[in-house]
């Protein structure tokens, strides 16, 4: 589950999720929210590993690189095909296509970046910079 | 209850010994209401934390159309001590040297008459506006000559004169950008971007200090374009690459932050060094972006107007909102981060362009769209207490969720159409993230920074259409 905080000049993201792989998951839905995709063309396909660094890190990074392929190729993501974490390494499989990305996300900041155990499993925070 | 003090008529004060950590002390410049606003939304917080970092001296400070960023308020200025003070990437912010110019052209509003709507309409199909929107591909050599040379790599003459910096600035090394910086920005140069970045269709509608003016080229009644924008997905990128970098580095200098964002290393370290040439890098490529933006600015004057109007719009100046720049105080070295401020150097100062030394540096401050903007020049105040700095803006008070919540786009574009004021944008949600009642009061703002003498008032200028991005 996600949902967007309040933050003056910024896009706040918070995120609940009862495991780590799933708190990742819903991330991706919420960038996709804002990237604009109807999830009805997939033709392209991403792979993304990254590595290192604690989890909210690690979110930020995932987020990151969500951004990176909005703005330099264009790429709208649509599906989740699959992701992993494993200690410090996530690798993703990403459908989605070609397009005009209506993503505002310019950047995905450190502040108030928190990920933390929560009841029922997980919370984070992450601010977007728009 | 607050922990700051009322220390001058427009200024406020968290001493230094409110925190552990903090060095020195966190000083707003701002009326009551601005204050208010600033300690409410957590920026006043945040300006506390950028008085804990390392070689920061004299005070952490916020211009009064501050407002809650991430690590630095936006509206903040540090200067730290050379060379072991720090330099943070996430105190210039990710859009680096995202800042504004003036152009002004050779007509009065009253000459341009029925022709603004196709004015505003050529100049919102020349520039590139909307995230994702993309120009020509530049290739590697030509990139990497925009990120040493700025706009040096194909313009010349007066605009370069009247921007500041000479619109490049030393020490850019594009092999300091990586690989994927390059891969955003290559097909970014001379696109607007998308959030609060525009081009401003604008009338000159009251002059207040006439010699300034003068000198500006300013007159009442004339027609003026504001560009507002910056170093694109590129500048995104350094910031987002040398913030994780300093991040790590961190450990092995000992530095322990308040916030994240706030990652630094000393300017004389390996990553200190290598993030300000790559920072110089997405400057040049911010002037050169909003060069570009001007030179098809010009071409849309040439075919509404005719030749004669494009070669007759000027350039009166361009300034840098969000970059750290070497500036010497009090006989010393400083490393100034300004991000969301503008440097405002008073007449008599070397690094003013000589037609416009004799009456300061012309500081433009965007108001909300569809409300004023305003051309100040920088006073002595500047330098003596904000580091040759003023504000840039008018600064957000409302969340873009909160905009949205009041306003549809479309309303807001007929209440603004009905004011006589023409809008292009290619996204009504992002037109309505930036209705004017989301930002302060823009002439409040240039009030307090004209009291506490940081810059004067030359003219105010009404916007007759807007091109959004």
């Amino acid at each position: 589950m996600y949902r967007w905080g309040e933050h003056v000049g910024e896009l706040e993201l918070e995120l609940e999720a009862p495991t780590e792989p799933a708190l990742f998951r819903d991330a991706f839905a919420a960038f996709c929210e804002l990237a604009g995709g109807d999830g009805e063309t997939d033709g392209e396909q991403r792979t993304i590993e990254l590595e290192g660094g604690d989890r909210g890190g690690l979110l930020a990074d995932w987020l990151d690189e969500l951004v990176y392929l909005a703005d330099a190729e264009q790429f709208v993501p649509e599906r989740l095909v699959e992701l992993r974490l494993d200690d410090g390494r996530l690798r993703a499989v990403v459908r989605g296509h070609r397009g005009a990305p209506s993503c505002l996300v310019k950047a995905v900041t450190r502040h108030r970046l928190a990920f933390e155990p929560a009841p029922g499993g997980w919370w984070a925070r992450v601010v977007l910079d728009v | 209850m607050s922990r700051a003090q009322r220390v001058g008529e427009v200024v406020w004060e968290v001493p230094a010994s409110a925190r552990e950590d903090m060095r020195v002390p966190a000083r707003v410049f701002a009326d009551e209401v601005l204050f208010e606003a600033i300690e409410r939304d957590g920026s006043l917080a945040q300006l506390e934390n950028v008085a804990t970092l390392p070689g920061v001296v004299g005070a952490a400070l916020a211009m009064p159309d501050a407002h809650q960023g991430y690590g630095f308020p936006v509206g903040g200025v540090a200067a730290m001590e050379l060379p072991d003070g720090v330099v943070s990437p996430g105190g210039v912010g990710y859009d680096i040297n995202c800042g504004v110019r003036l152009l002004v052209l050779p007509l009065r509003a009253s000459e341009l008459a029925d022709r603004k709507e196709a004015l505003v309409h050529e100049i919102s199909r020349a520039v590139p506006a909307g995230a994702g929107k993309e120009a020509r591909q530049r290739a590697p050599a030509e990139l990497d000559a925009v990120l040493r040379d700025g706009p040096r790599a194909w313009a010349g003459g007066d605009d370069l004169e009247r921007t500041e910096s000479g619109g490049c600035l030393p020490g850019a090394d594009p092999a300091a950008v990586s690989e994927r910086a390059k891969a955003r920005g290559a097909g970014q140069l001379g696109t607007m971007g998308s959030g609060n970045h525009f081009v401003e269709l604008q009338r000159v509608a009251r002059i207040d200090d006439p010699d300034a003016a003068q000198a500006y080229g300013l007159a009442e009644d004339q027609v003026t374009v504001l560009i507002h924008s910056g170093s694109r997905g590129l500048g995104h990128q350094v910031c987002t690459d040398y913030v994780k970098r300093m991040e790590d580095a961190m450990r092995r200098y000992g530095i322990a932050l308040p916030d994240r964002q706030l990652a630094c290393a000393p300017a004389s370290s390996p990553e200190g060094e290598a993030y300000l040439a790559a920072m110089a890098a997405a400057a040049n490529f911010a002037w050169a972006n909003r060069q570009a933006i001007a030179d098809a600015v010009r071409r849309a004057i040439a075919r509404v107007l005719g030749e004669e109007a494009a070669r007759g719009t000027r350039q009166v100046y361009d300034v840098a909102h969000n970059v750290a720049k070497v500036e010497r105080y009090g006989g010393r070295d400083l490393l100034v981060h300004r991000k969301g401020a503008t440097r405002a150097f008073p007449a008599g100062s070397a690094d003013v362009p000589a037609p416009y030394r004799h009456v300061g540096q012309p500081v433009f401050i965007p108001g909300s769209m569809g409300t004023a903007s305003w051309v100040l020049a920088g006073e002595p105040g500047s330098r003596t207490q904000a580091f040759g700095s003023t504000c840039h803006g008018a600064g957000r008070t409302l969340s873009r969720t909160g905009a949205r919540k009041r306003i549809g786009g479309g309303e807001l574009r007929r209440q603004l159409e009905a004011r006589g004021i023409t809008v292009r944008s290619p996204s009504n949600t992002g037109l309505a993230e930036e209705a004017p009642f989301a930002y302060k009061d823009v002439d409040r703002v240039v009030e307090v920074v004209h009291r506490a003498g940081l810059a004067r008032p030359v003219a105010r200028l009404e916007p007759l259409g807007a091109v959004k991005g």
